[in-house]
């Protein structure tokens, strides 16, 4: 037991815990805020939409960050929980009074049948690689789309009459979601298996080599992140009514997929702060922007895009990059007081962010390394 | 790594922004304080594939607005009117329905589309805001609570109506319908009930979202009809026209009044069209007539379609309600829900009616609007 | 039968914008997903220029000088700066440059949907059937271009080395070739391509608005993936089966509504079985 103890003094880091500890500190202060009035009635809104699209993107980083597969359809699995989930609540209101549990049931019952959706999906992932999974999850997220206009049941061309969910607590329940998943998916990659699911990404045959089950891990992981889409899209549903599947079409994965990326592959963190910050400025633009001037969003979003993933990834800027970046600030402050030294240790891996050796470029083309990126090249795989 | 400094970046316009919101808050704040203006609100689809019809309305509601400020406002008080772009979703109609409500709206034009003016009125629900919506036409659109009204016709009435009119003039009778359109499927399910009912046979095709622009095998089937219904917008109705005719049909295109504005998508097209609806541009009325010149003077010479009239004639029912209500300066200190009342109980009084450019309106306590149809031949 | 000829002039235009994708994608390697919204781009450039000057052939070729103007430009401002990060940036990029030129055209033209006159080629008769000429006409230039390009590709220089920069960038570059030359030829190419696809859609779907490439695009690639993406012929074949597919499936009244679905269920299962498209070449796997 005190092995354990000091077991787990020795392993336990901050930085494995900030990222649910901040949103855990957000939410607190956000609930007093709200309830000493200060909060406006588009602020809580805005909170349930930030939360569901964290839940989004940190998720959709599981797949495309973390396992190095590219998937278009994250949509699809929201769509799947939106309308199941909402389909679920209303069936069962009449029997359960509680509202709250009510949500928590179809949040499970939404998130276990896009789940099982999702390892429908996996399936190919086994077999398929980068664009070719790419366009494979992209035709899922439409089909899941088109079969559900033109379902009756769930309303059809009108959407699915969901009950939204009190505008004021919903944001509590979702970021109480966000929470979990959070700790979920920081705990998993941090695990034996977290550390399977990165070997696969660097290099599959190498992974498959070294006994690791590599058809497991990549359904697993599908599945997991196909139920955290599937939990979203359930607060999607109380969030808003009716459901309609416009909402799900491939741009709504590609707004996920943005995410993911101006945060950082592989960077939980770096998603939660990007999916924020993108939701905000959709709302800032949408509420802005209204009349005449409306048809400037998608100009200033669309150079936003532009300019930030140019200035994040191109080549030229690297070095202005390095100079800025926050490490370099707290690296170069480190080196004045130049008391701490470098320590290595076995636990010194950021498993908040774990770097590929091969980078991201085996996502799209599995077996071309760029010869002409600047950055890495001697680290880059031995032919 | 590099990643932070965008962090950094995005952090300041995130407090920024968040700031603006607040400020956004304190500007309501003030103009309740300082009792000069009336908000009306709204949502539409201004960016994306609906956007005509959202900008339409966007520009008919503001020349009303335009109009009525120019002529004193009412009681001293002058109109401010804000719409927010939804892309026709549902959840950026809540959301800008939240914004509005912090800007301190007190009545409201609802929202466009029928899909994004349901999630608008489930929240105005709640409230009991007071909205007439110039052109959501679901059925459930004013189902879900008295505050609900609208000033165009209601899907499943055109649908009725419309099979009505072909059951009893023809034999040979064709349908296409858009099955991912509210819109479309709503008038189509009528039409379908209705026709059964009336013992009618007809041939009916569909077409989606995703494949509404070439209609050539929906012109195949179909060629042979006399008459062919087509319930859906001018945008997809001018490619069927022409798809029909490229296979050699004559049949009459009839559609409802989402057709309003098919003309100069057919120019030159060898096709009969006839539709249901309430506006005509070209009617010789005085009050249509002004509109149109008016509305071209504004917009650089464009032509007012039905969506731009429904827009002007929802702006001024409002203002037509507040004058009977006897709206002084001082009912802006009246919280929504009072105000609500209030316009709910003008509306629904029989003795209100209003005569706007798309004909003489009354309400009744569903929402739903009585107004004569016309029928335009082109 | 008549379906078939509505479904091989709706997937000859399929073919076209797929070939403006698979060449891209074969030498630059990256999903240009603002591919479809060049194609609009070209549509209101011949609206202007028909207004303008009234005469079509004026019109199409200052559509293509715009188009492949534009995809320098592009491809100048938004994708070289991303030479050497990582596609999924490219990407990104790619789909500001979509939402770019929707917003700028929908700011310069409006919303609204524009009808357009193009000259009236008549209909010849085949069997009983009446089959339009432009669809033939779509049919045989596609085929054309098709060819042409497949000779470009393999016999003139240009064109080997793009087929070098494809196989090995770093390799060509080593060879001499200059890269950034060779990518902006294709994207070109590929914009060329898109002009002469909004030619052919505008002659079926005489209707434009900002959004129209959007939809023709998404297509356009499942239609390169399922021919083999990186392969000429194969998005040819791709585009013309998958025009045909919507055609049969929109023309049964029963499963009309899923054509979408199953459209791209049949994508799925052929990538099933083939997972590299029908026409792909196979890349084995180096350890």
């Amino acid at each position: 037991m005190a092995g354990f103890a000091s077991n787990f003094k020795k392993q336990f880091k901050f930085k494995y815990i900030v990222s649910w500890v901040a949103v855990l500190a957000a939410l607190i202060v956000l609930i007093i805020l709200n309830n000493a009035g200060v909060l406006s009635r588009s602020v809580t809104g805005l909170l349930s939409r930030i939360a569901y699209s964290i839940i989004l993107a940190v998720s959709l980083n599981l797949v495309v960050g973390f396992l190095g597969e590219l998937s278009l359809g994250h949509a699809g699995f929201m769509c799947l929980g939106a309308y199941i989930g909402s389909f679920f609540a209303n069936s069962i209101s009449q029997s359960i009074d509680n509202k709250l549990i009510v949500l928590i049931l179809a949040m499970l019952v939404g998130g276990v049948v896009a789940c099982i959706f999702g390892f429908i999906i996996g399936l190919p992932a086994l077999r398929l690689k980068g664009d070719y999974l790419a366009i494979v999850t992209l035709a899922f997220g439409e089909i899941v789309r088109n079969v559900f206009k033109n379902l009756d049941i769930f309303g059809g061309a009108m959407g699915y009459q969901s009950k939204p969910y009190n505008t004021k607590e919903l944001y509590i329940v979702a970021f109480v979601a966000v929470i979990i998943v959070l700790i979920i998916i920081q705990n998993l990659i941090r695990s034996k298996h977290g550390r399977a699911i990165t070997a696969i990404r660097d290099n599959e045959i190498a992974a498959k080599a070294m006994g690791i089950n590599v058809t497991f891990y990549k359904l697993f992981v599908f599945m997991l992140s196909a139920f955290f889409a599937g939990v979203a899209g359930v607060i999607y549903g109380h969030f808003t009514t009716p459901v309609l599947y416009t909402t799900f079409s491939y741009n709504y994965s590609i707004e996920i997929l943005v995410m993911v990326v101006l945060g950082g592959m592989g960077s939980i963190n770096g998603s939660i702060i990007a999916a924020t910050l993108i939701t905000i400025v959709n709302f800032a633009l949408q509420s802005k922007l209204s009349g005449d001037l409306a048809a400037l969003r998608l100009l200033i979003y669309a150079l936003i895009l532009i300019i930030v993933v140019i200035f994040n990834n191109a080549p030229a800027f690297k070095n202005i990059r390095e100079r800025f970046s926050i490490k370099s600030i707290i690296d170069s402050r480190k080196a004045r007081n130049a008391k701490s030294q470098a320590k290595i240790s076995d636990d010194d891996a950021k498993w908040d962010r774990i770097e590929s050796k091969i980078k991201n470029d085996t996502i799209l083309t599995p077996d071309l390394p760029h010869s002409d990126a600047p950055d890495e090249s001697d680290s880059k795989e031995g032919k | 790594m590099f990643k932070k400094i965008m962090c950094v970046l995005m952090v300041v316009a995130m407090a920024a922004c968040l700031f603006a919101a607040c400020g956004d808050k304190k500007d309501g704040g003030d103009t309740k304080a300082e009792g000069k203006t009336l908000l009306i609100g709204g949502t539409g689809p201004l960016t994306g594939d609906a956007s005509s019809y959202g900008i339409s309305v966007k520009n008919g509601a503001q020349l009303a607005i335009n109009e009525i400020n120019a002529a004193g406002g009412i009681d001293g008080v002058q109109l401010a009117f804000d719409i927010k772009d939804d892309k026709a979703t549902a959840e950026d109609a809540s959301t800008g329905y939240d914004a509005l409500m912090d800007a301190g709206m007190k009545v409201s034009i609802g929202s466009v589309t029928s899909g994004s003016c349901a999630a608008f009125g489930d929240k105005a629900a709640g409230d009991n805001l007071f909205f007439i919506t110039p052109s959501a036409s679901a059925a459930n659109v004013i189902e879900k609570g008295k505050n609900a009204f609208r000033v165009c016709f209601g899907d499943p009435d055109q649908g009725v109506l419309a099979a009505e009119e072909l059951a009893k003039n023809y034999k040979n009778i064709g349908c296409i319908y858009d099955t991912s359109d509210p819109y479309s499927k709503g008038i189509y399910d009528a039409f379908d009930a209705k026709m059964k009912e009336l013992n009618a046979a007809y041939k009916v095709q569909s077409f989606d979202a995703e494949n509404k622009k070439d209609f050539s095998t929906q012109a195949e089937a179909l060629k042979d009809c006399d008459v062919i219904f087509t319930p859906f917008y001018y945008t997809e109705a001018g490619l069927v026209c022409k798809a029909l005719v490229n296979k050699g049909s004559k049949a009459l295109v009839y559609g409802c009044d989402g057709l309003d504005g098919i003309k100069d998508q057919i120019e030159g097209v060898d096709v009969k069209v006839t539709y249901i609806t309430p506006f005509d541009v070209n009617s010789k009325d005085e009050k249509v007539a002004k509109f149109v010149n008016d509305y071209k003077a504004a917009y650089e010479g464009k032509e007012p379609d039905q969506f731009a009239a429904d827009g002007y004639d929802a702006i001024y029912a409002i203002f037509n309600a507040l004058q009977k209500s006897g709206f002084t300066a001082d009912d802006l200190k009246l919280d929504v829900s009072e105000f609500g009342d209030k316009m709910i109980a003008t509306f629904t009084d029989p003795s209100f009616s209003y005569v706007g450019v798309t004909g003489t309106m009354t309400w009744d306590a569903s929402g739903a609007c009585t107004k004569a149809p016309q029928v335009v031949e082109l | 039968m008549i379906i078939i000829a509505d479904g091989l002039s709706l997937g000859a235009i399929y073919a076209l914008i797929a070939l403006g994708y698979t060449m891209v994608y074969g030498i630059a390697k990256m999903l240009n997903f603002a591919h479809g919204d060049i194609i609009m781009v070209g549509a209101y450039v011949i609206l202007t220029t028909l207004q303008m000057t009234g005469n079509p052939y004026i019109a199409i070729a200052a559509s293509i000088v715009v188009c492949t103007v534009a995809g320098i430009v592009i491809e100048r401002l938004a994708y070289k700066p991303l030479r050497g990060a990582s596609p999924l940036a490219v990407l990104i990029t790619a789909i500001g440059v979509s939402f770019l030129l929707q917003s700028v055209a929908q700011l310069i033209y409006g919303s609204k949907s524009q009808a357009i006159a193009l000259p009236d080629f008549g209909k010849i008769t085949i069997a009983g059937n009446h089959i339009a000429v432009s669809t033939l006409i779509t049919l045989i230039v596609g085929g054309i271009i098709m060819a042409g390009l497949t000779v470009f590709v393999k016999k003139t220089s240009t064109g080997r080395a793009m087929q070098a920069v494809s196989e090995d960038r770093g390799a060509a570059l080593l060879m001499g070739v200059n890269v950034n030359r060779i990518i902006m030829i294709t994207f070109a190419i590929g914009s060329a391509l898109a002009a002469f696809a909004s030619l052919f859609y505008l002659m079926q779907i005489p209707s434009i608005t900002p959004t129209l490439g959007s939809m023709p695009g998404i297509k356009a690639f499942t239609a390169a993936v399922i021919g083999g993406i990186g392969s000429i012929p194969g998005a040819m074949l791709g585009g013309v089966l998958l025009g045909l597919i919507e055609k049969v499936c929109l023309s049964i009244p029963a499963i009309s509504p899923y054509t979408t679905a199953i459209e791209f269920g049949l994508l799925i299962i052929i990538l099933l079985v083939k997972p590299i498209g029908i026409l792909g070449k196979q890349r084995r796997e180096k350890v």
